[in-house]
C-alpha cells in the first residue's frame, strides 16, 4: 500500500532520511519507533507530502505520489498530528466534519457519520457543542483521532496519538485501534516512543536510528531475534525473549548439593555443614537420583559414623523434570512446603536443583533483564 | 449647563446635520480602509521583508501630525469632503493592516499544519481557519483606526470636510465656549459607542478562548 524507495530527505546538508526502503501492506498495522529526532515524523510527512523527498520514490497505492495532486492526496490519508492541532475556533462537531465538509457532504450525511464517530470513543455527546479549549487533553487527542477518521480513509497516519492520555484510557484507545484495523481494514502507520505500545498493536515494528532502519520485523521476531546491542537495548533488556520462566531448565540453579550413597555419614554430616544445608540428595555412581536424607535422620539414627549413607534407608522423593513446566513445580513445592527439589532428565540424571531462590532470581531476570 | 443645553437645541438643526457628516465621512474613510488595508494585510503575511517595509513606512506617515498631513492635502488636493476623506483614510490604514497582519501571523501553527494535512488549499486555509483565528486581532485594529478616525475627522472641518469639527471651529472663532461643546459631547458619545459595540464584536470572535477574552 505504501512503499518507499531509496528515499533520502535532507535539510540542507543534514540528512535526516537516509535511503530508505520500507514496505506497508495493505491492511497492516505498522508502528515507527525510535529516538527522538531520528525521522519518524519526518517519514510520515512524507507520506502524504506535507514534505517533499530529496531523492527517491514513495508509491501510495501503486501510484507515485509525484504525480498525485497532494490537495487530493491529504484528502484520501486521515492524518494524527503530534500536536493534536484540533482547530480552536471551531466546535468539537466542526472540527470532526472538517473532512467531509471539504469533500462537500451534505449536513445529514455530516451528521451521522459524527454520531458514528463520538461513540467510538465513549465520549458523551454533549461535547460536541463545546470549544477544543474546554475538553481536556485526552479528550482533545481523542477528537484528533475521529477527525482522522471522519471520511474513511484507506491509510491513516497517527504520529503519537496517545502521548498525552492517562494510562487507562490510552489502554482502551490501543484495544480500539487494534479492533478498528482488524475491522475495517485500514493500513495504518503509527509512530510511538512507547515500547509497550508498539508490542501490544504493531504488525509489524520498524526500529529506526538516524534515518535509517536498523531493524523491520514482527514484534515477536524482534524480541527474540534483536538485530544487534542498540535494538535490543531500545527495547530494553527485560522485554527480551531469553529471560523466560517456563520450563523448569529456565528456572533451576546447577549448584545441586548431592552426596554418593556410598559416601560415609560422618562425612556427609561435614559436607551439609561445609555447605550450609539440611539435607542432602543422594545419587549413585552415575548420578542417577536415590533419593534424599536430612540431618535429623542421621543424628537420630544409632550407626556408627563410618557407616555408607545408604544404610540408612534413603528416603524417595519425586524429582522435578528438566522440561516439565515451571509453574507446576512452583506450585507443588508450595504445597508440599519443599525447599528444594532436585531436577533430572529422562535417564533419571540429576542436572540440577529448584530452590525458591533459584525460581526468584530468573523470576527477577524476566522482569529487569540479566544483570550478570 | 443649562445654557450648553439652551446652546444645544437652539442649533440642534445644525448638530444632527453635523454628526450625520461626521458619521458619513467616518464611515466612508474607516470602510475603504478596511477594503485596502485587510487584503493588504493578509499579502503581507506571505511575504516578511515586504511586510516590515510597508508597515515601517506607514508607521511614519501615522506620526506626522494629523494637522500637516491635512495642509498638505488642501495644497495638493484642494479644499473639502474628497480631501478630508482621503486624509483620513491613509490614517485608517496602519492599525488594521497590523491587526491583520499579525493576527494571521500569529495563528497558532499546529491548526495550519494540521488544516494541511487534512487537505485544505491556500483559499480554505484563510476562509476556514487564519482568517477566523485572527479575527480578534484584525476587529482590534479596526476599533483602533475608527477612534483615531473619528476624533481626527474634526480637524477635517480645518480644510472644509464638515462635521462636528466646523462646529467647534465656530465656537472657537467666536469665544463661544457652549458651541465648542456642542461639536464636543456628541464626538466623544460617538466615539464611546463605537469602542463599546466593536469590543462586544472583537469578545464574540473570541469567545472560543473560553474565559480568557480579548482586550
Ligand atoms: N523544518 C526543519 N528544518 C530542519 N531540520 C528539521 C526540520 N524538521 C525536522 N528537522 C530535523 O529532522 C530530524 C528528524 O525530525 P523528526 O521530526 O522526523 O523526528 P521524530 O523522530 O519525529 O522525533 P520525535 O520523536 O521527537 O517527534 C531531527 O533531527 C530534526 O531536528
Ligand atoms: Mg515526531
Amino acid at each position: 500500500m505504501v512503499h518507499f524507495v531509496n528515499v533520502t530527505m535532507a535539510y540542507g546538508s543534514h540528512i535526516v532520511i537516509d535511503k530508505l526502503n520500507l514496505h506497508v501492506e495493505e491492511g497492516q498495522l505498522v508502528v515507527l519507533i525510535g529516538p527522538s529526532g531520528c525521522g519518524k515524523t519526518t517519514t510520515l510527512q512524507l507520506i502524504n507530502r506535507l514534505i517533499k523527498p530529496t531523492e527517491g520514490d514513495i508509491l501510495v497505492n501503486r501510484q507515485n505520489i509525484k504525480n498525485v495532486d497532494p490537495v487530493e492526496l491529504r484528502r484520501k490519508v486521515g492524518y494524527v498530528i503530534q500536536e493534536i492541532g484540533l482547530f480552536p475556533h471551531m466546535t468539537i462537531k466542526q472540527n470532526i466534519e472538517i473532512v467531509p465538509r471539504l469533500l462537500g457532504w451534505d449536513e445529514e450525511r455530516k451528521a451521522a457519520r459524527t454520531e458514528e464517530l463520538i461513540q467510538l470513543v465513549n465520549l458523551d455527546r454533549k461535547y460536541l457543542k463545546r470549544y477544543p479549549s474546554e475538553l481536556s487533553g485526552g479528550q482533545q487527542q481523542r477528537i484528533g483521532l475521529l477527525r482522522a477518521l471522519a471520511v474513511e480513509p484507506p491509510i491513516i497516519l497517527m504520529d503519537e496519538p496517545f502521548g498525552a492520555l492517562d494510562p487507562i484510557t490510552r489502554e482502551s484507545l490501543q484495544n480500539e485501534i487494534v479492533a478498528l484495523q482488524k475491522r475495517l481494514k485500514k493500513t495504518i502507520v503509527f509512530v510511538t516512543h512507547d515500547m509497550d505500545e508498539a508490542i501490544k498493536i504493531a504488525d509489524r515494528i520498524v526500529l529506526m536510528k538516524d534515518g535509517k532502519i536498523v531493524q523491520a520485523a514482527a514484534s515477536k521476531e524482534l524480541l527474540s531475534n534483536p538485530a544487534n546491542e542498540f535494538v535490543e537495548q531500545f527495547i530494553g533488556r527485560h522485554r527480551l525473549y531469553s529471560g523466560k520462566a517456563d520450563t523448569v531448565a529456565d528456572v533451576m540453579s546447577d549448584e545441586i548439593v548431592c552426596a554418593e550413597k556410598t559416601l560415609s555419614l560422618i562425612e556427609a554430616v561435614a559436607l551439609m555443614r561445609h555447605k550450609k544445608v539440611p539435607g542432602l540428595f543422594v545419587i549413585d555412581d552415575t548420578k542417577k537420583l536415590q533419593g534424599k536424607v536430612s540431618i535429623e535422620q542421621i543424628r537420630k539414627s544409632e550407626l556408627s559414623e563410618q557407616d555408607a549413607l545408604e544404610t540408612i534407608g534413603i528416603e524417595q522423593i519425586c524429582p522435578a523434570f528438566e522440561n516439565q513446566s515451571a509453574r507446576e513445580v512452583f506450585d507443588r513445592m508450595e504445597a508440599e512446603k519443599i525447599d528444594a527439589l532436585p531436577v533430572v532428565d529422562e535417564a533419571n540424571t540429576v542436572i540440577g536443583v529448584v530452590t525458591r531462590s533459584s525460581i526468584v532470581r530468573s523470576l527477577a531476570e524476566v522482569v529487569w533483564g540479566n544483570q550478570s | 449647563m443649562s445654557s450648553f443645553l439652551t446652546e444645544l437645541s437652539r442649533n440642534s438643526h445644525a448638530v444632527l446635520i453635523a454628526i450625520g457628516q461626521h458619521i458619513g465621512l467616518s464611515a466612508v474613510a474607516i470602510l475603504l480602509g478596511i477594503l485596502v488595508a485587510v487584503p493588504v494585510g493578509v499579502l503581507l503575511t506571505y511575504h516578511t521583508r515586504a511586510a516590515k517595509i510597508v508597515l515601517g513606512i506607514f508607521s511614519v506617515v501615522n506620526t506626522i501630525p494629523s494637522i500637516v498631513l491635512l495642509g498638505f492635502a488642501m495644497i495638493f488636493l484642494g479644499i473639502g469632503y474628497i480631501p478630508a476623506t482621503i486624509v483620513l483614510f491613509v490614517y485608517s490604514l496602519l492599525p488594521i493592516m497590523r491587526g491583520t497582519y499579525t493576527g494571521i501571523k500569529e495563528v497558532n501553527p499546529n491548526a495550519l499544519k494540521a488544516a494541511k494535512g487534512m487537505g485544505m488549499n491556500r483559499p480554505q486555509m484563510l476562509r476556514l481557519v487564519q482568517f477566523p483565528l485572527a479575527m480578534p486581532a484584525i476587529i482590534t485594529g479596526i476599533r483602533l483606526s475608527t477612534i483615531y478616525i473619528i476624533s481626527w475627522a474634526t480637524l477635517a472641518a480645518f480644510i472644509g470636510g464638515g462635521g462636528l469639527g466646523d462646529l467647534i471651529w465656530m465656537g472657537l472663532q467666536s469665544y463661544n465656549f457652549h458651541l465648542v461643546l456642542c461639536g464636543a459631547v456628541p464626538v466623544t458619545i460617538l466615539s464611546l459607542l463605537v469602542s463599546f459595540l466593536l469590543n462586544h464584536l472583537i469578545k464574540r470572535a473570541s469567545r472560543h478562548k473560553g474565559k480568557e477574552v480579548a482586550t
